[in-house]
């Protein structure tokens, strides 16, 4: 079960670095709950010196990217948590915003996304999702629009990574972690 | 355990939920986008619904997303998705008004020529 897919980061100590964790069997967690947590993070390290953002657009640039892919990255792991908790450990070193989001996921569907994510690190993102897009239009019945990984690598340039591991405590889980990294200031 | 309820509210030309107005305004033909919208997927139905209709009726269409602050993924996909029913319709015309301030828009608006050429979007 084992196995690392992409480029995967942890943030260190060695910059600004705070985590967040869910426990969402005892309090679920609301759809708009993933927005204020990725807007907390995105506007906390908008504001470390380690950032380094001075100008206005460049904040606002840095404030606009985090926030969209933490957003994303937290409703996956809000919509695929399969139990546990759900945690977003997040940090700024050498000019990077590095996270990574942690959930347990069904043991079942571990190969099936081994399969997907090494699919969308493979392609070119830009024609990907063209053809998802095209897909969603024809089959209206679809209840999630896999944009999300597909909008991070194209749109913002974000280099992803993917962790699994057993899930502590239960062998019908696997341990899933997301990692994301986003240059602070865009080139 | 996901509660994804956000209970829209208004008329099926008015769409209102939490931090968010997604409404038609007939005399200018513009579809107004204001607010934050991250809704899941299944939630974005009423606006969808509102926008093929609005397509059916009225050929020429502005989307004015000048005040909205934010969209995900989910909700791109219904933009593009929009964009393609556009194309399928044929001649029409589309105006995007958007905001190069508002970090998303420069990022994901552009897309929307790939799936509708002729649209045309104007970044203030």
């Amino acid at each position: 079960m084992d196995g690392i897919i992409g480029e995967y980061r942890e943030p260190t100590d060695a910059g600004p670095r705070v985590t967040l964790v869910f426990y969402p069997g005892a309090f679920p967690v609301k759809w708009n709950q993933c927005s204020v947590a990725a807007d907390f993070f995105a506007e906390y390290f908008a504001d470390v010196g380690a950032s380094g953002l001075v100008e206005e657009a460049e904040r606002r640039d840095f404030v606009g990217s985090v926030g969209y892919v933490l957003n994303e990255l937290i409703e996956n792991a809000v919509k695929f948590c399969a139990g546990g908790t759900v945690v977003i450990d997040a940090g700024v070193e050498a000019g990077e915003f590095v996270v990574v989001v942690s959930n347990q996921i069904v043991g079942a569907a571990v190969d099936g996304l081994r399969v997907k994510f090494a699919e969308l690190l493979d392609g070119d993102p830009a024609e990907l999702l063209m053809q998802r897009v095209e897909e969603n239009a024809a089959n209206p019945e679809l209840t999630t629009s896999g944009l999300g990984f597909l909008t991070m690598l194209s749109d913002y340039k974000a280099r992803l990574g993917w962790r699994f591991d057993p899930a502590p405590g239960n062998p019908d889980n696997a341990l899933l972690k997301t990692t994301a990294r986003l240059q602070v200031k865009s080139p | 355990m996901t509660d994804t309820t956000s209970r829209p509210s208004g008329s099926d030309t008015d769409i209102k939920g939490p931090g968010y107005r997604v409404w038609f305004d007939a005399p200018s033909r513009t579809i107004h986008f204001e607010g934050v919208l991250r809704l899941s997927t299944s939630e974005y139905k009423p606006i969808e619904d509102m926008l093929d209709r609005v397509l059916l009726e009225s050929p020429a269409l502005g989307l004015r997303m000048t005040e909205l602050a934010f969209l995900n993924s989910s909700g791109i996909n219904m933009l593009y998705k929009f964009a393609i029913a556009a194309r399928k319709k044929g001649d029409t015309e589309i105006k995007v008004h958007g905001s190069s301030t508002i970090p998303w828009q420069g990022k994901s608006l552009p897309n929307l020529k790939k799936f509708l050429p002729p649209i045309v979007i104007a970044l203030d």
